[in-house]
């Protein structure tokens, strides 16, 4: 019940938002996405650590094709669920500073989205979670082309396009496993762990090409990123913290739940692979990351970078692999939401994103100074930040799995630094520029995302145990099943 | 088939209704007639019953085919508008009591037992559509769409009967289960091996009814016909005839030809390859809004044809879920295009092009969403009965075991990703691109039939089984 | 009775024959006769006068629409015969059998009356307008 209202409220919010015209539309959804939150933190409060899947419900859906609509949380969902219901309403309260057209549209989009990705991560039957998974691109795809930049509607068409495609083989091999179960099929996930036992190396191979060009697409993975910075860049910043906070965790989270479990052997042939596309994309996300003179554009490389380390640890197969992707995702989603939202500040007081143009913004704002160099910090991954935690745990998974490609993958820390600080400087630091002279300090809506966040990051350096036990005796039953 | 004899009756009635020089209750009194056909086709569940001396038959499988008919014969009425003001060129009595008789036609089509009943059928449509595309007699495209499906379809009707000719002498039958006997005795007296007779004889009568719903390579009429017959009446075309004729191709091919598979399933495979192919690669480069989607048309019998060619016992069900989440969406489509059309009319001419849809989201919100609804369904995007069509037609190829349906779904995948391309144009024009739509007044019923069209659209995305445990 | 394809071979000759026939008669007067063009002999023939105008007049559609009516009327008569005809077996045999065809044929024409009294209404026979 509770996970079904975990799905239920955001879409009845967001139909609610949809009929309210004005300025109340803000804070009802506002309102709305945090009693989500009570709910999500609920959920965390009494979940039992154990590898069990908890608070789960099972409706019959299409009775005849043997699908049903099964939803619960496990150790690896609880996670991702409440990143989902702790982003959202900073994300809507991150938008308060602008004026959008018709922005009771907007929040319900929104909210319909926050309602399709806690689907995906609680879905426990297979077409349930590709229901969802398809479902939640038309809100960011509106999102993104009806509030976007100049730009916007060939690159927001090419990442529905680009997407799609790859999620389309995903089904292909779904339909595949589904028609593997015995008798009158079953869609859900135990039934095809079961029946993908079966299976041979080259059928593996297959399911594991099929699997893998979705989730590598959605990550993305290199070179499957072209769609990535542009629509980062192009989508409106409410738009862009939904699509690298939440959305591509969607993809790792396949990663985890659909191609470790159900292909083995086809990871044990093409896990190298994958590892090594994993950090090239590190390498020249971050390589070029150094280079860009857009803020937005930067963050959106250096989050293609820490999803390919991400990924690497999850095809490392080990504890501390999948433990550190599932701490970075949250970790990173934090850290992402609050940089987005800091160069939205800065794009609203200064009207450009260019590090060329801007510097010296420091002199007047002592305060986002400091927000901005806490999410800097967690991100390049610091100690004491929540962005060494989980980078730490993967680098470790990497290099046990082979150390040469940790070594290299440790080299995200540097590159990572390199970028991260450079940004701060050239924006923050320095003599103030003509579009940065006039300066304001943060409001009170602003601040009262940026604490939060910044609070989070260093709690969660601090303590990640919090997560870290309740995940782990999933994560350990799930690499049971693999060995 | 008290629907038949009541629909033809209320057609004559329409006529009679049209001297009483009264426009205004038309429509309403069709929409009753079409009710009250529903209402007698529903009385017929559960209850197999022959008619005629075993020329058409009535069971549960035919009455949700004739229910979708209908269902569509009701939703264009009722966008029909009735056609307008305009006394002296546009006689709305006889376009809607023609309609009738095209419905009857229809069902006799979905109801055969009998091959000279699905000749019948196929002509008392096709006549009717003949008529209803040339009706706008002052459009140089409408009198050409007219004599070209004419020309066309008669031939194609006679390459019909000459195939039936044949089937008729090589198994001495009319009878489509008489027909079934008499083939397992031909192949048993010729060993397994069929004779030529047979073998023309159902390659005919394939092509015959191909050509009906448009499949590659007998598509070539479908582009300009769409186009040139009244946005309406395409409405008609392109949902009721279609549906209608993959019924009866099914019909006759399941249950009289199911032994000589190997017979017409080979050539059906490239045919499904061809319609796939051709319909949604010559959408992409279609710049008027009318004619992309004549050719997505084609790229759906071509959906269609996939899971006739798969001959699942589960086929039946998902031709029926698919034809109805197909012809809601197109309906939808063609009820946004044709008011689009006329209000953005640029010299007197209705403009059909995507162009006329740009900015239609800002004054008219209903309109555009019902449009993106459609689209996103006809696309096959999760969330609308359009997805779980083609989930349904994927999973019945999947489940034939041989491997060369792999490939043709490999194929079928492909196209849908190109048609998410041309699917998305009119979405992009109406939301993103800038343009100015003013407002435009719908009825109460317009509206009405726009709220109902894609809430059911959204609904059966959500809950398919709603219907599919009907069928 | 075993029709062999072989059987209908005269079908065929006999369209072949006729084609030829045609054929070689145009090909024939074509080759075989003289070949004098000038402008008053290549003119079309109208009884001897001189032709003036396109000789593509519209001609009025209430000519198409009666002779349409007419098939329409005469093919209503031509299946009234096999009904004739068996009436007499009808009427002989059981007598339940007679009404209901009497009554079946009685509908037939009710409704094509039914059609001509439309085609009356809209003023189709009425030539002079």
């Amino acid at each position: 019940m509770l996970t079904l209202s975990l799905i239920l409220l955001p879409i009845i919010a967001g139909l609610i938002t949809l009929a309210i015209k004005g300025e109340t539309a803000k804070t009802v959804a506002l309102v709305f996405a945090f009693a989500e939150l009570a709910l999500g933190a609920y959920l965390y409060k009494s979940f039992v650590p154990d590898a069990t899947s908890q608070f789960g419900l099972s409706y019959d859906w299409i009775h005849s094709a043997g699908i049903k609509f099964s939803v619960g949380v496990d150790g690896i969902s609880l996670i991702l669920v409440f990143l989902t219901t702790l982003m959202v309403p900073f994300i809507i309260l991150s938008t308060f500073g602008n004026n959008y057209k018709n922005a009771s549209n907007l929040y319900a989009l929104i909210l319909f989205m926050q309602a399709a990705l806690v689907g995906v991560f609680t879905a426990k039957d297979v077409f349930l979670f590709y229901f969802f998974f398809e479902a939640a691109l038309i809100p960011i795809y509106f999102i993104a082309a009806i509030w976007g930049g100049e730009n916007r509607i060939k690159v927001t068409f090419k990442f529905f396009v680009y997407t799609i495609f790859g999620s389309l083989f995903m089904l292909l091999a779904l339909v595949y496993l589904y028609l593997l179960t015995p008798g009158t099929h079953s869609a859900d996930i135990n039934a095809i762990y079961e029946a993908a036992k079966a299976l041979d190396l080259s059928t593996q191979s297959y399911l594991f090409g099929a699997f893998f060009i979705a989730f590598a697409i959605k990550m993305p993975l290199f070179p499957f990123h072209t769609w990535q910075p542009d629509t980062y860049v192009e989508a409106p910043t409410a738009g862009t913290m939904l699509l690298s906070g939440i959305m591509l965790k969607m993809g790792v989270y396949g990663l985890i739940r659909f191609i470790l479990p159900i292909v083995p052997l086809g990871v044990d042939q093409w896990g190298f692979v994958a590892i090594i596309l994993s950090v090239i994309g590190i390498i020249y996300g971050s390589v070029i990351a150094i280079q860009q003179k857009d803020m937005k554009r930067l963050i959106a490389y250096s989050s293609f970078a820490h999803v390919g380390l991400m990924s690497a640890g999850i095809f490392s197969r080990n504890l501390e692999g999948i433990q550190g992707s599932l701490i970075q995702m949250l970790a990173h989603g934090i850290n992402v939401v609050g940089l987005f939202f800091i160069v939205e500040i800065i794009e609203r007081r200064a009207k450009s994103r260019e590090l060329s143009l801007l510097g010296g913004i420091t002199q007047t704002t002592p305060n986002l100074t400091v927000y901005f160099i806490i999410l800097m910090l967690g991100s390049v991954a610091l100690p004491l930040t929540n962005g060494f935690v989980g980078e730490f745990l993967l680098l470790k998974g990497v290099y046990e799995y082979n150390a040469w490609i940790g070594a290299v993958a440790g080299l995200t820390i540097i590159l990572g630094a390199v970028y991260m600080l450079r940004m701060v400087q050239k924006s923050m630091f320095g003599i103030t520029s003509k579009i940065t002279e006039g300066f304001t300090d943060l409001t009170f809506n602003e601040k009262a995302v940026l604490f939060p966040l910044s609070f989070l990051v260093i709690a969660l350096g601090i303590a990640p145990n919090i997560f870290l036990k309740l995940t782990e005796p999933a994560v350990s039953q799930l690499l049971s099943i693999i060995k | 088939m008290n629907a038949i004899i009541a629909l033809s009756l209320f057609g004559i009635s329409n006529l009679f209704l049209g001297f009483l020089n009264n426009r205004k209750i038309l429509l309403p009194a069709t929409l009753v007639f079409i009710l009250i056909a529903l209402g007698l086709n529903f009385a017929d569940w559960n209850h197999e019953y022959y008619w005629f001396n075993n020329m058409l038959k009535t069971n549960n499988l035919s009455v949700n085919f004739v229910t979708i008919i209908l269902l569509s014969t009701f939703l264009v009425v009722a966008i029909s508008r009735s056609f307008g003001d305009d006394d002296e060129h546009s006689h709305p009595a006889e376009y809607y009591a023609i309609l009738l008789f095209s419905a009857v036609g229809a069902i006799m089509m979905v109801t055969f037992e009998n091959l000279i009943m699905l000749f019948v059928g196929l002509e008392i449509l096709s006549v009717s559509m003949y008529v209803l595309t040339g009706s706008d007699k002052r459009s140089l495209r409408s009198n050409e769409a007219a004599l070209k499906y004419f020309l066309m379809g008669s031939f194609a009707t006679g390459i019909l009967l000459f195939g039936v000719a044949l089937v008729y002498g090589a198994t001495s039958s009319f009878d489509i289960h008489g027909i079934a006997q008499g083939v397992a005795k031909a192949k048993e007296q010729m060993g397994g091996a069929y004779g030529p007779l047979l073998y023309s004889g159902v390659i005919l009568i394939m092509v015959g009814l191909l050509f009906k719903i448009s499949a590659a390579p007998f598509h070539f009429w479908t582009p300009d016909v769409y186009d040139g017959a009244p946005s309406i009446f395409t409405a008609f075309m392109s949902t009721v005839v279609k549906t209608a004729g993959v019924a009866a191709t099914y019909r006759i091919l399941s249950i009289s030809f199911p032994s000589v598979y190997g017979l017409w399933g080979n050539p059906l495979v490239y045919i499904v390859c061809a319609t796939l192919i051709i319909g949604n690669i010559t959408a992409v480069y279609q710049q008027s809004f009318k004619r992309m989607l004549a050719y997505s048309s084609i790229s759906h019998a071509g959906y269609l044809l996939i899971t006739v060619l798969a001959k699942r016992p589960e086929t039946n069900s998902s031709l029926l879920f698919y034809s109805l989440a197909y012809a809601i969406a197109t309906i939808t489509a063609f009820a946004v295009l044709m008011v689009v059309s006329e209000a953005q009319a640029k010299n007197g001419k209705a403009d059909e092009s995507f162009e006329a849809l740009n900015g239609l989201a800002n004054n008219n919100p209903l309109l555009a969403f019902s449009l993106t609804i459609s689209m996103l369904s006809l696309a096959g995007i999760p969330l609308t009965a359009g997805f779980f069509g083609k989930f349904f037609v994927f999973s019945d190829a999947f489940s034939n075991p041989s491997s060369l349906f792999k490939w043709i779904l490999v194929i079928a995948i492909l196209m849908s990703t190109v048609g998410i391309y041309y699917y998305f144009k009119p979405i992009i024009a109406a939301y993103m691109k800038k343009g100015e739509v003013a407002k435009i007044e719908l009825s109460p019923l317009y509206k009405f039939i726009l709220i109902l069209t894609t809430t059911l659209t959204i609904l059966l995305g959500l809950a398919p089984d709603l219907v599919k445990n009907i069928f | 009775m075993n029709y062999q394809p072989s059987d209908f071979l005269p079908i065929l000759v006999q369209l072949v024959a006729a084609l030829a026939f045609i054929v070689a008669t145009m090909l024939a007067t074509h080759w075989l006769g003289p070949k004098r063009h000038s402008v008053l002999k290549d003119d079309a023939f109208e009884c001897g006068i001189e032709s003036v105008g396109d000789a593509r007049t519209p001609i009025s559609v209430k000519y198409f629409l009666v002779a349409i009516l007419f098939v329409l009327f005469d093919v209503e008569i031509i299946f009234m015969y096999p009904w004739a005809v068996n009436f007499m077996g009808w009427v002989k045999s059981t007598s339940d059998v007679a009404i209901t065809m009497f009554l079946e044929m009685l509908v037939f024409m009710g409704l094509l009356l039914l059609g001509f009294i439309y085609v009356i209404k809209k003023g189709v026979l009425t030539w002079e307008k």
